[in-house]
């Protein structure tokens, strides 16, 4: 955890530093308003510490200029007056708590501590490895009977290794979790605080080789040999860059390996012509400087030692004049090294990837043939998968990392009443883990046959999200995870409050933030049509009763304009009588929230209509079948491309890709082989493009992709390695003909045609066309391939 | 609300894997340029806070490119770190006097980057102690 200080009085400052770090926070310092900005800007905290009274920028201002650039982490004010106006002020301006100097250390730690709680909801109260037991909560540590007495910074390395109890951290890692940048030491004190560590572990009778040393590598915890946790590995903490990193770097390195590869290739013949004499200077220089790029892309990629041949190369190209024998030897020795040396991909990127920002499903089920399809058409659709045979490990595996949806299968429950109790234990997580729920159908319940009201009734009482009947597919298990976790992402949503009254205002806010919520307010319903377009909110809530305009009114103003007649509204009223909720609908208002407010009902109101908001936009953004944009949302996003574009006077690559012969597939196979096929196909996609590219179908088999800030000979290259690998993949077909029934392997290709702007068009329309025609001619051409507008 | 930084360097591998570090670590916003004559016409129009040229490049060298950002009032002072295999301490102090903020040596390290490049460019010594 780091905590940025702001405060200008040296003693206090010190002082507080001092208490932070004796509780294992990482701190940092500034002395004046400025600085604490620009620090605050450039680097992430979990907490700041403001001070009111500051030099050049003072406390208030500067909470006000965090929050009006929408950086929500908790801020705490520190102030010297005790005054309910300052105060008032203060968390008007945005910070969550205050703390009045002279302050008393403990109050400043659990207030710190409270914000921090609210700042990661996900945090569970005790983490637990084995008899191993720490409660963060109280910082205690103890192994079965045995209390551990451990110094700040021995804790916080407990603390991190059981977050992140299934993964290797390196001294790096460490190092940059436990020490700000400045005070960071070497590598030798997180050895020290190791072995200090496993020294006390061991005079508690925990194994001496509980904290496991993995050579080159890091450290990381024992693994506990229980055989009730699946062997499926689960990577965690998705906060961590570094594998996120080592992913991205080796999809760069996939994308241009052909390239580099390549450029070796004419160093070598560059080397042979070098040492035949026939070399001309310009094309001596050429090699040279091709020697020194490849030195440096190569080391970038982790090829080390290739780094080091390609630099020697460079060397023997600067050689003025004819080589001498030894080195027209060792230069055709050294290339023909490095060709091989980049035959295997780079270290980092043959390295496992995790890719830990996948969601993780729990899946807890005694069917295996089910479980294992699961895992494998999970992986497809980039989740990651955990399965637990009983209701005994599943918490377990929560302690040790938050899974984002749970898969329970009712019938693996001891009875329907066990299983229907740990879907409300699973209520009661903060916030509450969304469970899917299988069940079987009762035999006497129904003649139709499906799933009794009763039993709907019984789990959506425990609190079960979504509920299919058994039997079902794999896919439609799946479609119902990805609906959930959709429903997942409105944390991100902004909500836009108006009410005149204050105190009102500063309690939303306090009661929305915590869900993750961003919170605007707005205290004069005057300035309301302003504050409506600057902030583009999700969601309003207006009171009804305020001076000059009401709520109802607003409402009106609202829905009177097409671009916001979608947007979820709901009242705040004192009233609730049926002419005045009659009223309220009639304006156009979506749901009510009685006063005095109820933190609870609002929060449940809040999430849920952002949540069918966001669902039913969904529904009208994504093509069902491909999971990718469909023509309508992806026009609207390619405008606002070409609008960016002209702005910051940017390339935007527009691709127009059609699978070849897809109506064959179609006529042969049937329509439902055609739509698996083109299944696979948005799902390749999503893997091979970056997330803020536009992925769309525009119809049948025709596929746009718009890549911004990319020029064409770029754009071209990323949907040659698409070609390659759709190439290769298989498509399993179950294919009859009049004498046998067979499974056989299709193989499918796709033309493509790439434009650019703003050279080959200046409107989205010019540049699909273009693209088009670009794309006729690669069909025209003999189709598998790409082509390229102006070329 | 962050940093922002203007890569230029013509090997579009190179940039993309800078982009990726530098936006994943540090968390700043990075505009890319792929020529010296592309990296002064943006550096004019986004103002970044700074820099990081790739000393050699086709056509308008590394150096030639900090010159004329140099020569120009509206990015002279834009701070330029020079991206460049292992140089002697000689040729750094000489970069250093032209004005030039620091060096990253290629092949660079991607995880340790943004720190290297936030350590050259004094980012890290605001009101510490």
């Amino acid at each position: 955890m780091r905590i940025l200080i702001v405060e200008d009085d040296e003693p206090t400052a010190a002082a507080l530093s001092e208490i932070l770090t004796e509780q294992s926070y990482a701190v940092e310092r500034a002395s004046d308003g400025a600085a604490g900005l620009a620090l605050a800007e450039a680097f992430s905290y979990d907490l700041i510490l403001l001070d009111v009274i500051l030099p050049n920028i003072d406390g208030v201002s500067l909470c006000r200029k965090l929050r009006s650039q929408h950086y929500s982490i908790p801020i705490l004010l520190l102030t010297g007056r005790d005054s309910g106006h300052d105060k008032a002020v203060g968390l008007d301006a945005g910070a969550d708590d205050y703390v009045v100097k002279p302050f008393d250390p403990e109050e400043l730690c659990a207030r710190i501590r409270a914000l921090l709680r609210r700042g990661k909801p996900d945090t569970q109260p005790v983490l637990e490895w084995g008899k191993l037991r720490l409660d963060p909560s109280t910082c205690e540590v103890t192994y079965g009977e045995h209390k551990l007495l451990l110094t700040p910074k021995e804790y916080a390395l407990l603390e991190l290794l059981l977050r992140n109890s299934r993964r290797v951290l390196s001294c790096g890692l460490i190092l940059e979790h436990l020490w700000s940048f400045e005070d960071a030491p070497g590598e030798e004190a997180v050895r020290t605080h190791i072995k200090g560590l496993r020294q006390k572990l061991k005079t508690a009778g925990a194994p001496t080789d509980l904290v496991e040393t993995v050579y080159g590598i890091g450290y990381r915890l024992n693994p506990l040999n229980s055989s009730s946790l699946s062997t499926q590995s689960i990577q965690s903490s998705a906060q961590l860059h570094q594998q996120t990193m080592q992913t991205a770097i080796a999809n760069v390195w996939d994308r241009y390996a052909a390239n580099i590869r390549q450029q070796i290739q004419q160093v070598e013949q560059s080397a042979q012509l070098l040492v035949d004499q026939t070399l001309s200077l310009p094309e001596q220089q050429q090699a040279e400087r091709l020697a020194h790029s490849l030195a440096g892309s190569l080391g970038t990629f982790g090829y080390a030692v290739g780094s080091q041949t390609a630099r020697d190369i460079e060397h023997l190209f600067q050689s003025n004049g004819s080589l001498s024998e030894l080195d027209a030897k060792q230069l055709i020795e050294l290339v023909t090294t490095l060709s091989h040396q980049v035959i295997l991909p780079p270290p980092s990127a043959s390295l496992p990837q995790p890719q830990c920002e996948w969601p993780l499903l729990l899946i807890m089920s005694n069917d295996q043939t089910e479980s294992a399809q699961l895992l494998t058409e999970a992986q497809h659709r980039q989740m990651r998968t955990s399965v637990v045979p009983s209701s005994a490990s599943i918490h377990q595996q929560i302690a040790q990392q938050r899974p984002d949806v749970i898969l329970l299968d009712l019938d693996t429950a001891t009875s329907l009443d066990n299983g229907l109790q740990l879907v409300a234990q699973l209520q009661a997580y903060q916030p509450p883990i969304p469970v899917l729920v299988l069940a079987t159908p009762e035999h006497h319940s129904s003649t139709s046959g499906g799933l009794s009201l009763r039993q709907r009734l019984d789990v959506a009482r425990s609190g079960g999200r979504t509920i299919l009947q058994k039997p079902v597919s794999t896919e439609q298990i799946l479609n119902a995870v990805d609906q959930i976790l959709q429903q997942g992402t409105v944390t991100t949503s902004k909500v836009l409050a108006v009410d005149d009254d204050c105190q009102v205002l500063a309690m939303l806010r306090s009661l929305l933030t915590p869900w993750g919520l961003s919170v605007m307010t707005l205290d004069q319903p005057q300035q309301f049509w302003e504050t409506l377009e600057a902030t583009e909110p999700d969601l309003l809530i207006l009171d009804i009763e305020m001076p000059t305009i009401s709520g109802i009114e607003l409402c009106q103003v609202v829905r009177n304009d097409p671009r916001w007649s979608s947007l979820p509204i709901m009242i705040l009223t004192a009233h609730t009588d049926a002419a005045m909720v009659n009223q309220v609908f009639a304006a156009g208002v979506d749901d009510f929230v009685s006063k005095p407010i109820v933190g609870p009902e609002l929060v449940t109101r809040t999430i849920n209509r952002l949540e069918r908001t966001r669902f039913l936009k969904q529904w009208a953004e994504v093509d069902p079948l491909t999971r990718v944009s469909n023509r309508h949302k992806s026009t609207q996003d390619l405008n606002q491309f070409l609008y960016l574009a002209k702005q910051h006077n940017q390339p935007v690559c527009i691709a127009v890709i059609d699978l070849d012969n897809f109506k064959q597939i179609n006529d042969r196979y049937g329509h439902a082989t055609g739509d698996r096929v083109l299944q696979d196909v948005g799902q390749l996609l999503h893997r091979s493009f970056r997330n803020d590219d536009v992925i769309a179908r525009w119809g049948g088999e025709e596929f746009v992709i718009g890549m911004y800030g990319i020029q064409k000979r770029v754009g071209v290259k990323r949907l040659e390695s698409l070609l390659q690998e759709l190439r290769h993949h298989e498509f399993p077909i179950a294919h009859c003909d009049s004498t046998a029934c067979q499974t056989i392997q299709l193989h499918i290709t796709f033309s493509g045609g790439v434009a650019e702007y703003p050279d080959d068009g200046d409107n989205l329309h010019a540049l699909y066309q273009c693209a088009d025609a670009v794309l006729y001619q690669a069909r025209a051409a003999g189709r598998d391939r790409v082509l390229c507008a102006g070329y | 609300m962050s940093k922002c930084i203007l890569i230029v360097d013509d090997e579009a591998c190179i940039q993309e894997v800078i982009q990726i570090s530098l936006e994943t670590i540090a968390g700043w916003e990075v505009i890319t340029a792929s020529s010296g004559e592309d990296g002064i016409t943006k550096a004019i129009r986004e103002q970044p806070d700074a820099i990081l040229l790739d000393v050699m490049m086709p056509y308008l060298d590394g150096l030639a490119t900090f010159r004329r950002l140099q020569a120009d009032p509206k990015t002279q002072q834009i701070p330029v770190l020079l991206l460049t295999a292992k140089i002697q301490t000689s040729e750094l102090q000489q970069y250093k006097k032209m004005g030039v903020k620091g060096t990253i040596s290629k092949p660079f390290e991607p995880m340790q980057l943004a720190q290297e490049v936030a350590k050259a460019l004094g980012w890290l010594q605001y009101g510490n102690h």
